[in-house]
């Protein structure tokens, strides 16, 4: 029970109140216990005013609920938007009751000191003006209160560090006369001496008046209580009533629930003092709009059994009807979905029956027969995709069904066979795509063998530094795999890599091209196959070479052989990031084929990770090892790894280019491929190798015309001096030679190494 | 039209036989009777308004649709409880808050057959819908088709408000006579209190009744604040309100 209520009533009422308290509530707990409390306070203050005894029975048979703490709900909303105009007001707006009442001044004006606070809004004329501020009679009030104080004569001062000064040289008390109106809040109120100050700063509003402005108003800015005060006061004739009725918002249809809403009181949950009647013995599933639900549910289950009994008699479109019925009685009924969905799956409309039974799934997730047919459904629909080819959705919709229903045997079945299909067809491609590069690669040079040779045998050994065997096995999963594929793993991690590997971007070009080829099963191949082993391999790359490369390389026989078996799975690779590097620079002079680019971009940047790599670490550990001991050999290897590497991928990409002219139909491509790993290199090496840098350069200007052999004569040409090895080289290279021995082309190396030794070095 | 009352006694487990003991007994033993089972469907629609969400004001309509009807009829004739399901479809038009056939025959099924389930699309559901339909034009034609009533609301929110302006803010704030000024107002629709007296008599008296019981101070004029909202109330007329009030209160320990 809420102590202070009723204190204050009691206090109000007297002891006579208090006896019949005592005896209406002899059950009420919290009664008794506030009672010595309360018989002290009565005798403390004396006795009440004459009472009406109805009330009190009233207010002690009801005691418990008026003065329980729970029964106070109502939040009063402060501040109304005054309207523009009379006709647009919610309510009434009535004039201040006192006037009607006829109060006394003074007790007007005691209530008013009472009552007046901080923020609060006065409208007064300015009676005088002093040079410390105005003095304003205060007319009426036009926000927090509203009271009947014209006549009171009430006088407020505004100090005229409360006006805000409009331009700063200017006197704020020019702007105002003697009798204008002025709308100012209420700064402080000394209820003692009845003193009133004001301001005229925004800042001095409480909360809910912040809109209203401040400052000299007209007439009409008037609050709408005051002028209507003022014509009620002139004609008494004008009773409460008489103006309220008289009011254009008390007409209004919604002034019942906007001013419930107002004064807080809940129409929803309505208070009564009647015991049947509180909200709390409501039960939830009495209401109207639970039983009406459970009734369509119900109602719908008749028609969806009435729609399956159909069905069983083959009863096709009275069943499907009967559904549609049970649909509208109650939409997303969970039985009529999997009902109407199992008849769409009968009939052939799979797409149908799917959404139905998505639908169905939706609203109760355990649904064992909307699971169950949902999991045949999408393996039937997985069959027809595979019929059309599209391996890849037929293979996710098997997944999702053995997610539904894992006892499945169809789906299981469905499964298995499609990633199986998936996998062969990935091969297929595959190996379609290592022949091509194989028949290209028999007509090398040996010099381009050698490359070859030389910066797989480099990656390799970076690879063993790194991490022994994985990377091994990925570089040869990764060329026996699609190059797409490897690319497009490569791509996923080149993203990582970016600001290193400009390399990579460009094997991700190639490789992108390549996967446009392959279609969605490459995809799905790679996202699915293991993609660390990718990204192994790329850091692997990234890390300069063993010290020792140069030494293991010029060991002939074993690490040849190996090498050879590299060479054969890298070559694959090799050729890939050549074509990539050739698509890149293709891609990077064409500015029509900016996809191509790109693909380029991306397949070059995966070629180039486990190719560029190796070249790019090649000059990279002379840089970084400062002691130059195994520079010289380094170098030379490097370069002719480097450049060998650079020959086979032209090689490589001319017949690549050839291949992938077929597919990407621009003729254009293998040139502009072939200035491209120049660029690349350059900025794989962080533009180390100026050699390179002038090749791309030069390589990068002229491409146009649609030539093979050019840029290599131009490379040649271009860098006479400092790689007038490339020209030997590169000259053989158009003949297409076959080395008879692998010596042969690492003196050749050897050679070209000692010419450009000292250039090298940077 | 006495047709729909028999198809629905069947449902009803709480309506004693009024009709058969009338005649037996005297007259104000009838009124007494008659008072009682006023105060139950009065107590049927309250509870049947706010199962259905309505809004405070449509309630009201329908409880004096009910009374008017029931001071020109005997009780006797129709059946109390059909009657009240009809007045308050009707009411829900009259004031613009549309309630559906299908849920006042639900709810009113759930009231006296509590937790059972819904009703089937059935005959019986069919048949209760049709003497809903049909009553509700026997209750248009008693009344001579005058529905639109005014209520005390609007007149007890705008006192609500004037007064308010009168007392400190923060005492009021502490004050519940909002809450309990519209609770009195509601309740007083399960008697005949609507009918006897003017709207504005009726919002003052709770008014009156809500401030007085938490002892609320308000100046004093030349006239009572009650006086100056409406001229024509008089004290008497206040205390008459507040002691029917009181009687309701008494009698729903005594009917339910």
């Amino acid at each position: 029970m809420d102590r202070d209520l009723l204190r204050h009533c009691l206090l109000y009422h007297g002891p006579s109140l208090f006896n019949t308290l005592k005896c209406e509530q002899t059950e009420n707990p919290d009664f008794q216990e506030l009672l010595s409390e309360l018989d002290k306070a009565l005798h403390e203050s004396g006795f009440g005013e004459p009472n009406n005894p109805l009330v009190e029975q009233f207010i002690a048979r009801k005691a418990d609920i008026l003065f329980s703490p729970a029964w106070k709900t109502a939040k009063v909303k402060e501040g109304d938007e005054e309207p523009e105009e009379e006709a647009a007001e919610p309510y009434a707006v009535m004039p201040p009751l006192e006037l009607f009442m006829e109060v006394s001044q003074e007790e007007r004006r005691s209530i008013l000191y009472r009552d007046l606070e901080k923020g609060d809004v006065v409208v007064g004329r300015i009676s005088n003006i002093r040079d410390y501020g105005f003095f304003l009679k205060v007319v009426c009030m036009a926000g927090g209160l509203k009271r009947d104080i014209e006549d009171l004569e009430l006088s407020a001062l505004c100090h005229i560090s409360e006006i805000p000064s409009h331009r700063s040289h200017d006197d704020p008390l020019s702007y105002f006369q003697i009798n204008d109106l002025v709308r100012a809040g209420v700064k402080d109120i000394d209820r003692y001496e009845e003193k009133i100050t004001l301001s005229l700063r925004p800042a001095s509003l409480s909360h809910s008046w912040k809109h209203l402005k401040l400052g000299v108003i007209t007439r009409e800015e008037l609050p709408v209580q005051y002028s209507r005060s003022i014509s009620a006061a002139s004609n008494t004739a004008e009773t409460y009533e008489c103006i309220l009725g008289g009011c254009h918002g008390y007409h209004n249809p919604c002034v019942v629930d906007y001013l419930l809403d107002k004064l807080g009181v809940s129409d929803t949950q309505p208070p009564s003092m009647m015991r049947g009647l509180q909200s709390k013995l409501f039960k939830e599933e009495d209401f109207a709009a639970a039983i009406r639900k459970k009734q369509s549910t119900s109602w719908a289950l008749k028609c969806v059994r009435a729609g399956v009994d159909h069905f069983k008699h083959g009863r096709h479109v009275e069943a499907m009807n009967e559904y549609n019925k049970a649909l509208e009685i109650d939409t997303n009924n969970v039985e009529a979905l999997v009902a109407r969905g199992a008849l769409y799956a009968n009939k052939g409309s799979i797409m149908k029956a799917i959404t139905d039974f998505e639908l169905a799934l939706e609203n109760s997730p355990d649904h064992r027969n909307a699971k169950k047919y949902l999991c045949q459904t999408l393996v039937e629909r997985g069959k027809q995709l595979e019929g059309q080819e599209k391996l890849v959705t037929a293979e996710g919709l098997y997944r999702r069904a053995l997610s539904l229903d894992d006892s499945n045997p169809e789906a299981k079945e469905a499964l298995n066979k499609i990633t199986d299909t998936i996998q062969k067809s990935i091969r297929l491609r595959e190996e379609a795509l290592a022949k091509e590069p194989v028949k290209a690669k028999s007509g090398e040079t040996s010099a381009e063998k050698l490359r070859k040779i030389l910066k797989e045998e480099k990656r390799m050994k970076k690879k063993r530094k790194r991490s022994s065997s994985s990377s091994s096995t990925s570089s040869t999963r990764s060329s026996s795999s699609p190059h797409s594929q490897s690319s497009r793993k490569r791509s996923k991690k080149k993203k990582k890599k970016e600001r290193r590997s400009e390399h990579a971007s460009k094997r991700q070009r190639r490789i992108s091209s390549r996967e446009s080829r392959k279609g969605e099963e490459g995809k799905c191949e790679k996202s699915r196959k293991g993609r660390e082993e990718e990204e192994e391999d790329d850091e692997v790359e990234w890390f300069p070479a063993p010290p020792n490369t140069s030494a293991t390389f010029l060991n002939s026989g074993g690490p040849v052989f190996g090498m050879m078996n590299e060479e054969g799975v890298d070559g694959k690779s090799a050729k890939d990031r050549i074509c990539q590097l050739y698509s890149l620079s293709a891609a990077s002079e064409d500015e029509d084929s900016e996809s191509s680019y790109r693909e380029n971009k991306r397949r070059d940047r995966k070629e180039s990770k486990t190719r560029k790599c190796t070249l790019g670490h090649s000059p990279e550990s002379p840089r970084w090892n400062k002691d130059g001991v195994n520079m010289g050999k380094e170098r030379k290897i490097d370069d002719d790894s480097k450049r060998s590497g650079i020959d086979e991928k032209q090689k490589l990409s001319q017949s690549e280019q050839s291949w992938k002219n077929n597919f990407t139909g621009s003729a254009s491509r293998p040139p502009e491929n072939r200035t491209r790993p120049d660029s690349s290199i350059s900025k794989t090496f962080d533009g180390g190798r100026y050699q390179i840098k002038e090749w791309e350069g030069f390589q990068a200007a002229g491409q146009v015309t649609p030539v093979k052999p050019r840029p290599e004569e131009q490379c040649s040409a271009s860098i006479p001096g400092k790689r007038p090895g490339n020209a030997e080289t590169n000259n053989p290279r158009p003949k297409k030679e076959l080395p008879a021995n692998l010596l042969d082309i690492f003196n050749q190396i050897a050679q070209f190494e000692k010419e450009k030794g000292g250039k090298a070095k940077k | 039209m006495d047709a729909p009352s028999s198809r629905y006694p069947a449902a009803l487990n709480r309506a004693p036989g009024i009709a058969g003991r009338r005649e037996s007994c005297g007259e104000t033993e009838a009124d007494a009777r008659n008072t009682k089972t006023h105060f139950r469907v009065c107590r049927f629609i309250m509870e049947l308004g706010v199962k259905l969400c309505m809004r405070s004001v449509p309630v009201a309509t329908a409880c004096v649709l009910y009374h008017r009807f029931f001071k020109r009829a005997s009780v006797g004739a129709y059946e109390p409880y059909l009657v009240a399901m009809s007045c308050v479809y009707l009411a829900g038009k009259v004031e613009e808050q549309h309630i559906r056939t299908r849920d006042i025959i639900n709810v009113s099924h759930r009231y006296f057959n509590s937790g059972s389930c819904p009703l089937e699309c059935d005959k019986e559901f069919w048949e209760l819908r049709d003497s809903v339909v049909q009553c509700e034009l026997l209750v248009l034609r008693q009344l001579n088709f005058h529905v639109s009533v005014e209520h005390p609301h609007k007149y007890l929110l705008h006192y609500l408000l004037s007064v308010s302006s009168l007392v400190n803010r923060h005492a009021w704030s502490r004050t519940p006579v909002a809450e309990t000024s519209w609770a009195l107002l509601r309740d007083c629709y399960h008697g005949d209190t609507c009918i006897r007296h003017t709207p504005q008599h009726i919002a003052i008296a709770t008014l009156y009744l809500a401030i007085n019981s938490y002892g609320v101070e308000l100046p004093v004029g030349e006239k009572e604040w009650w006086q100056a909202l409406c001229d024509d109330v008089t004290k008497e007329d206040i205390d008459t309100i507040i002691s029917e009030l009181l009687q309701l209160y008494d009698m729903e320990a005594k009917c339910i």
